[in-house]
């Protein structure tokens, strides 16, 4: 930290070439990329990976609504249905969704944002995406060796003993599922010392991009439960190996203390999967409202709360499990507690937007369809908190339709908005707008198609997880299946024009969205070491009223 | 009460069930109101707010809202705590059984259920209950977990191997008997093209009180939307899951022998000799399978089912009509 610059953000000269050449340019060669310790490449190779992840959990999510187009078999047999939908869950679980944000966005973002060369430590950076790697390959090999058909929740004991498929499969994508957790825990421990130990010189606290926030907390939860949830896993994996009898009561195991561990681990991860959206969602609209986030310490610490309150409601995903009265009573009332910070931040995005200079380019299309559909996600949440109906109402479609909600209306519309926010930024190219609005259009009507129909069939009935179905839940079912469909040529559009900008997409100005965040103020695409001279933050990534002209101009 | 059932809910046919109903129609119309507010507020903000040619390029500045911040954070918490104590409340009631309830032992397996009433009879399959009565449910599992799932009754309980969980409900009064559907809602895997968890179904018949001694004295009758027992073996077949293991086309003869042209086929034994399957071995097969077993099929065990003398009946006489 020797040359400082002047006490303002250093922005590029208006050639746009800087001195430090861009990232993409500075080596070339897949060799080049594959050993790379640069925190945004990396970035760039988890975002592949993911991407192509969700493809593969979403051509499985679209097995499945075929399947359901009709009672009884329609294109494949019920144990064949069983490794679908397990395949849709455990990959959109552990491979997309966890590492979607955090680690595609995040690895990209957080070290620019903080002002920082890169993350705190490199290698280890690199160490936990080829961690990832494996982890992945472990769970194709599972595919290819005869597949798991558990469900993505590896119930005892079940998925102890079960026959279908293979003895092998299970072993092998739940140790997959054990290593990408070590990737997860590698990259939280980064992301904490980065935040601690690389802020730019003037980076306070105060100052630190809501993203960051989330992202701080994200990772505080990634190191604190993750090794609850491989523990677990490792004493599913001895018990099927050696027959240690923990969870199979045939062998003196208690099943529902599996329940307990691993929802002690997925409970606290749907907030990993949930709060780095959020920090998406609130760079968005603070970008699209040129305006600073209404109540910006009550967002950020909503954050940290919803990370506290997550590891306390466990037991509310076991409220018919068998566990104690009094536990699902506490249970029941700490869950309530999750809504408190989930309204501060929609009540904050809203009062943002008032008063503010609004734009509808398509990123902030996204950020508005989170606020709204994670509204439903969170409303919904209600039926489940509050016991009779929770009991009524558990395991069925509602709380597919629920969760859905909130993964996919809120992480993963967030993650898109955040990949076409960010977009130019990474490959210093610009897609086209009309195309990015047909895509989202597309997507967010099939959503709603697809999933609201799921909370009637739930609400009437329809248990989850079935192969077959009675008759009288055809036409929902057929309604939800076309759903999704509209959904499937909608990210079909989307992937194609962001493929596209790459090959003829426009040139990206340095700061398309006249933004006042920080990441915006170094050239597009960014230089190797981010900055060309270490910046000093003078302040808050939000203060429209402080930033200059020229910050806010495009180049 | 809404014996007949909403748009969002099925019929409601026990008592605890409407209560159920009011608090989830409570939270639907909370849930409705907040989220047009949330919608309208969003619309009308972006509208009003947006950007326009020559007008302010930066939003406005914001400042502390202490107060209102603090109004929106504690305020809910008035909400949520009313919505805590009513579903407890309706929870607590749902959990203890009245003494006199009637009490019904449930066994589940892979993929069936299976009643044993007061008096020792069994009936795989389906349960038959008098309505207006506490009914209580002791259940346990032979293998995986299930959940008992009745919709119509509002309740839901995981049967989980290794313990006995409970469950009670009463079916309302009606003038004439009625059926309530009940489904396992704890995934519990498949075997090959069958349902499997899906098809682990079974039905409430919800009787009079006379017509319920009745059953007791006598078990379990045809139904009398059924003209022949064919029908009924048929149903009874499906009802208890047998084309899990047993297929009705020749071919297919795993994991366990073809119902096809079963009746009068010399079938050889492990341990030697053979046999002609004819009712009495139908019989045995049924109601003690491990009697005698089709040679090579050691693989899988098939359980033991209770059936009544005139359920075997039916049962042999469908089967002879598979060829
Ligand atoms: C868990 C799998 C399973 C289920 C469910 C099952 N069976 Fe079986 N069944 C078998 C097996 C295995 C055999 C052969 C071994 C034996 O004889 O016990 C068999 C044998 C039989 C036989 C003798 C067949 C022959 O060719 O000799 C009859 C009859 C039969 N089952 C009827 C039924 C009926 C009726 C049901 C449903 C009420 C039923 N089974 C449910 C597995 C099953
Ligand atoms: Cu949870
Ligand atoms: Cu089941």
């Amino acid at each position: 930290m020797s040359t400082e610059a002047e006490a303002t953000l250093p922005t590029s000269d208006h050639t746009g070439h800087g001195t430090g050449t861009s990232y993409l340019d500075a080596s070339s060669g897949l060799r080049n990329w594959l050993i790379t310790l640069d925190h945004k490449r990396i970035g760039i190779m988890y975002l592949i990976s993911v991407l192509l992840a969700f493809a593969a959990g979403g051509i499985f999510a679209l097995l499945v609504r075929i399947e359901l187009l009709s009672p009884g078999r329609t294109i494949m047999g019920a144990a064949t249905y069983n490794q679908v939908f397990t395949l849709h869950g455990a990959i959109m679980v552990f491979l997309f969704i966890i590492p979607s944000v955090p680690a595609a966005l995040g690895n990209f973002f957080l070290p620019i944002m903080l002002g920082a060369k890169d993350v705190a430590f490199p290698r280890l950076n690199l160490l936990s995406f080829y961690i990832y790697v494996v982890g992945a390959v472990m769970a194709l090999a599972s595919m290819v060796i005869g597949s798991v058909d558990t469900g993505w929740t590896f119930y005892t004991p079940y998925s102890s003993n079960s026959v279908v498929g293979s003895q092998n499969a299970v072993i092998w994508m739940t140790g997959a599922v054990f290593t990408l957790g070590f990737s997860s825990i590698l990259t939280g421990v980064n992301f904490i010392a980065t935040v601690h130990k690389m802020r730019a010189p003037g980076q306070t606290w105060r100052r630190l991009p809501l993203f960051i926030w989330a992202a701080y907390a994200t990772s505080v939860i990634q190191v604190l439960a993750t090794p609850v949830l491989a523990i677990t896993l490792a004493l599913l994996l001895m018990e099927r190996a050696f027959g240690l009898g923990i969870f199979d009561p045939r062998i003196g195991g208690d099943p529902v203390l599996f329940q307990h561990f691993f929802w002690f681990y997925s409970h606290p991860a749907v907030y990993i999967m949930i709060l780095p959206g959020m920090g998406v969602v609130s760079e968005i609209i603070a970008t699209f409202s040129k305006r600073e986030i209404f109540g910006y310490m009550f967002v950020a610490m909503s954050s940290v709360g919803l990370a506290l309150v997550g590891f306390l409601v466990w037991g509310h995903h076991m409220f018919v499990s068998g566990q104690s009265e009094y536990a699902t009573m506490v249970f029941s009332a700490l869950t309530f507690l999750v809504a408190i910070p989930s309204g501060v931040k929609i009540f904050n995005w809203l009062g943002t937007l008032y008063g503010g200079a609004i734009s509808l380019e398509s990123p902030m299309l996204y950020g508005l369809a989170f606020i709204v559909l994670f509204s439903i996600g969170g409303l919904t949440g209600l039926f489940h908190a509050t016991l009779s109906t929770g009991i009524f109402l558990h395991d069925t479609y509602f709380v597919v339709a629920h969760f859905h909600y909130v993964m996919v209306g809120g992480t993963v519309f967030a993650f898109f908005g955040g990949l076409h926010y960010w977009w130019p930024k990474m490959t210093g190219k610009m897609y086209e707008e009309g195309l990015a609005k047909w895509g989202f259009a597309l997507f967010f009507i099939g959503f709603n198609m697809t999933f609201l129909t799921q909370f009637v069939l739930g609400s009437r009935g329809m248990p989850r997880r079935y192969y077959d179905y009675l008759p009288q839940f055809t036409g929902l079912h057929q309604f939800s299946s076309t759903g999704a469909f509209i959904i499937g040529i909608g990210i079909l559009l989307i992937f194609v024009n962001l493929t596209r900008s790459l090959i003829s997409g426009k040139k990206a100005p340095r700061n398309p969205w006249r933004s006042a965040g920080y990441e915006w103020m170094t050239p597009t695409p960014p230089p190797l070491e981010n900055f060309k001279e270490v910046p000093v933050i003078t302040r808050g990534p939000y203060d429209y009223h402080l930033a200059t002209e020229a910050e806010l101009s495009e180049n | 009460m809404n014996p007949q059932g909403t748009f969002q809910l099925p019929p409601a046919l026990s008592e605890y069930a409407p209560r159920v109903d009011e608090l989830y129609y409570f939270i639907f119309w909370i849930s409705v109101v907040a989220f047009v507010a949330i919608c309208v507020a969003l619309v009308l903000f972006v509208w009003k707010f947006r950007e326009r040619k020559g007008g302010p390029t930066k939003g406005a500045q914001s400042g502390d809202h202490h107060a209102l911040e603090l109004f929106w954070t504690f305020t809910p918490l008035i909400l949520l705590t009313v919505l805590f104590h009513w579903g407890f409340k309706d929870y607590v009631a749902a959990a203890v059984a009245p003494d006199d309830a009637i009490q019904i032992r449930v066994r589940a397996r892979q993929w069936a259920w299976e009643y044993e009433y007061p008096n020792g009879m069994i009936t795989p399959g389906e349960l038959t209950i008098p309505m207006g009565r506490p009914v209580k449910l002791v259940m346990s599992s032979d293998d995986v977990l299930h959940s008992y799932f009745v919709p119509e009754f509002r309740i839901k309980k995981d049967v989980v191997p290794g313990m006995y969980s409970s469950l009670w409900f009463q079916a309302i009064m009606q003038p004439r008997r009625y059926d309530a559907q009940v489904y396992c809602a704890e995934y519990c895997g498949a075997r090959g093209d069958t349902g499997g968890h899906s098809a682990m179904l079974s039905t409430i018949h919800v009787v009079t009180g006379s017509e319920y001694e009745e059953f007791l004295r006598e078990g379990p009758s045809r139904p009398t939307d059924l003209q022949t027992d064919t029908q009924w073996g048929e149903l009874l077949v499906t009802q208890n899951n047998c084309l899990s293991c047993h297929h009705t086309d020749a071919a297919t003869t795993l994991p366990a022998p073809s119902f096809a042209g079963i009746f009068g086929r010399h079938q050889s034994l492990e341990g030697g000799g053979e046999v002609t399957v004819d009712e009495n071995y139908i019989r045995e097969s049924m109601l003690t399978p491990q009697a005698k077993i089709v040679r090579t099929y050691t693989a899988i065990q098939m359980p033991p089912f209770h059936f009544s003398d005139h359920q075997v009946d039916a049962i042999i006489a469908y089967l002879k009509t598979i060829h």
